[in-house]
């Protein structure tokens, strides 16, 4: 399918808050006020509508993966559903080409009372499968869900883990042109997860256009060539996954501390990233952050530059160091700049690097800089974490004779 | 609007749309195949009835049927007529088909919310899928009922040529008011209970139980004027007395000659029949874009 694929051109969605009107009572009252030509447009909003999804275009072609985050309601899962055709766009078009397989509530359509059999046969007809199709692949099915010995057992006897696999067994088998994939990579046990994923890759890899959302940015990173972060609909980020994962990991650490100072005593100008940010795992990368130091010199509080090395995946400081703790002192006042030189002992992985001042009286740091690492795998990665072990082994004077 | 520059056409959108209603079932038939086995499976597994639950909802209209025609005999110090059992088998199946389809049908799409706003696919299976489970369940009754007959001594005649074709327009009824209840549900809930109340009534404005000529003229023509009417009269006709539908069919009364069947009836049921399914289809169909957000 050389045309296959998805567009998006200025796409706005309107949501209601609250309660719509459900019952008839509440209806003719809207329906007069519609009629008096006093009720709200169609394409404005109006008291307690939102914009889900304000604005977006993006384009995702064959071969192209895209992945789609950003924190919970900011319009991930209502963009999936335009593409889906579930929700039609208040304005705007999307365009879909090509036949969609969507892993997305692979259980949504499983009826407790039937058993695994039967319930394949329905969640794939659901799903878009030609009946034909799935008794064609039913025994890959199974065998791919590994719970052939329950196959025929109602599916409302199985534990919950159990439920999701066969359902994701099915949209596994699906041959699609245009493959959306929504936070269903966290099904089922850790062997069934790495089957999962290693399925997903696979079928990522068939050259077909991929959307995906997940909140497990490691798996974005590893998939999605292209990304969009969204915040409140709106796209507030569109570029290569790794950028839009800094992006979003390092949002809370430039916004989230307030600047309690605000006569601050240091301020750090730009972080200078030796390369494109792409590393080998085991690196001595050098950096530099230039700064000013006001002319009244540091205060007693200001204990000194503070780095830190982020994981992008879960946000968790991986390693971190300051000047202080290294005994490099600042100087008075003036300009000056800093370079630091680090081993990056981290596995693969997007990093996020800051550099904050920080506060030793509020115990708490300054907003600050941050840039990104890309780290790939290298050949001089020693280990995560260097505890630098020593050992001895001498005689005892208590041990024991073992013929006593 | 991105859905009609997507789609241009110099067809009228009526047409237009009645084209992709077609095109969407006929591309969902395996789906429609598959919810209607799911709903079947469902009604006769873990269940005590079985099969016998197509039977019972007949069984039940036959029996308030024999016991008011009883009355209604006594106290006139009459006999009940000769095929008044016969008559009343064969409308009670009509009659269970549409209360059951409808029954079900009209809670089809909130019953499955889940999928409703989470996966795509036709919405139009929903209804549709649980009618034709239906159907299903009638046609097990059918076979009752047809042996029933035959040890009741009813003789085959030329006339069960226009079984099939009442069976279809019923059907096309049913689904045509299967369609816009469902739809009506999502957006209004209280229609569910509105529709249990309006069937479970619904007997006595419909001529199941007794014949439109046991009434006065003007109060038998207005019987007749419920849709179902013309269909579920022309069964009885067509079956027990091997009518052809095609000839009007007069009967002495105490009113004097009451006018029993017309050929327009039937034509009269197919209009009901066909301009509401286009109808409500239609109206399903446009409306079915918005379900994700009001269900």
């Amino acid at each position: 399918m050389a045309d296959a694929g998805v567009r998006f051109e200025n796409v706005w969605k309107k949501f209601h808050r609250g309660e719509m009107h459900d019952s008839l009572r509440d209806l003719v009252p809207a329906l007069v006020r519609r009629a008096a030509g006093r009720g709200p447009k169609r394409e404005e909003l109006a008291a307690g509508d939102f914009w889900a999804v304000s604005d977006v275009s993006f384009t995702v072609r064959p071969g192209q993966a895209l992945g789609i985050m950003g924190p919970n309601g900011a319009g991930k899962s209502t963009i999936l559903k335009l593409v889906t055709g579930i929700l039609r766009p208040t304005r705007g078009s999307c365009a879909v080409r090509g036949r969609i397989g969507a892993l997305i509530e692979v259980s949504a359509g499983f009826h407790p009372d039937l058993t695994g059999r039967e319930n394949v046969f329905l969640q794939g007809a659901i799903m878009g499968m030609p009946t034909a199709d799935i008794t064609r692949k039913f025994d890959a099915i199974v065998e791919f869900s590994g719970i052939e010995e329950f196959i025929d057992t109602p599916v409302k006897r199985y534990s919950s883990g159990m439920n999701a696999r066969p359902g994701f067994s099915i949209a596994a088998h699906l041959d699609p042109e245009v493959l959306i994939i929504d936070e269903v990579l966290a099904v089922g046990d850790f062997s069934f997860q790495q089957r999962a994923f290693g399925r997903v890759r696979e079928l990522v890899n068939r050259d077909i256009a991929v959307i995906m959302v997940s909140h497990q940015l490691d798996r974005i990173a590893e998939l999605c060539s292209d990304a969009i972060l969204l915040e409140k609909g709106k796209i507030i980020r569109h570029g290569s996954a790794a950028d839009c994962i800094t992006a979003y990991v390092l949002a809370p650490a430039r916004t989230a501390v307030p600047a309690a100072r605000s006569d601050a005593p240091v301020e750090l100008h730009d972080l200078k990233l030796p390369t494109d940010g792409t590393v080998r795992s085991g690196d001595r990368i050098r950096f530099a952050i230039t700064g000013t130091i006001a002319p009244g010199g540091l205060p007693s509080w200001v204990e000194g530059i503070v780095i830190t090395v982020r994981s992008a995946q879960n946000g968790r400081a991986v390693f971190s160091t300051s000047t202080a703790r290294v005994g490099t002192q600042l100087p008075d006042n003036g300009e000056f700049e800093l370079t630091v030189g680090l081993q990056l002992n981290v596995p693969e992985g997007i990093y996020a690097l800051e550099a904050k001042v920080w506060d030793r009286e509020r115990g708490d740091s300054l907003p600050g800089l941050a840039g990104y690492l890309h780290v790939q795998a290298g050949t001089d990665f020693t280990g995560t974490v260097q505890m630098n072990p020593t050992m001895s082994v001498s005689p005892s004077v208590s041990v024991r004779s073992a013929t006593g | 609007m991105p859905s009609e520059g997507l789609n241009p056409s110099d067809r009228p959108r009526l047409l237009r749309d009645l084209v992709e209603i077609g095109s969407d079932v006929w591309r969902s038939r395996d789906l429609l195949y598959q919810l209607a086995r799911r709903d079947i499976r469902i009604r006769y597994k873990q269940a005590i009835m079985g099969l016998g639950w197509a039977v019972l909802m007949p069984l039940l209209i036959v029996s308030a049927g024999l016991l008011i025609r009883l009355a209604m005999a006594t106290v006139s110090g009459s006999t009940l007529p000769k095929g008044t059992i016969a008559g009343i088998m064969v409308k009670s199946l009509p009659w269970a088909f549409f209360v059951g389809a409808i029954g079900t049908s009209v809670t089809s799409l909130t019953a499955n919310m889940n999928l409703v706003s989470k996966v795509y696919f036709p919405r139009e299976v929903l209804p549709i899928g649980t009618t034709l489970a239906q159907s299903f369940d009638s046609l097990i009754g059918a076979t009752a009922v047809t042996l029933i007959l035959a040890f009741l001594g009813v003789q085959p005649t030329l006339a069960l040529g226009w079984v099939p074709i009442l069976a279809l327009l019923l059907f096309l009824l049913t689904l045509a008011t299967a369609l816009f209840l469902s739809c009506a549900n999502l957006f209004f809930r209280d229609v569910k209970y509105i529709v249990q109340v309006l069937l479970m009534f619904g007997i006595f404005f419909t001529p199941v139980l007794y014949e439109p000529a046991m009434l006065p003229p003007t109060a038998a023509k207005l019987a007749m004027l419920n849709p179902l009417a013309p269909l579920i009269e022309g069964l009885r006709l067509a079956v027990t007395q091997g009518h052809s539908l095609l000839e009007p069919l007069t009967q002495l009364t105490k009113h004097g000659v009451a006018v029993v069947w017309q050929p327009w009836y039937l034509a009269y049921s197919a209009v009901w029949a066909v301009a509401g399914l286009v109808a409500s289809a239609t109206l399903f169909h446009r409306l079915e874009f918005v379900f994700a957000e009001y269900v």
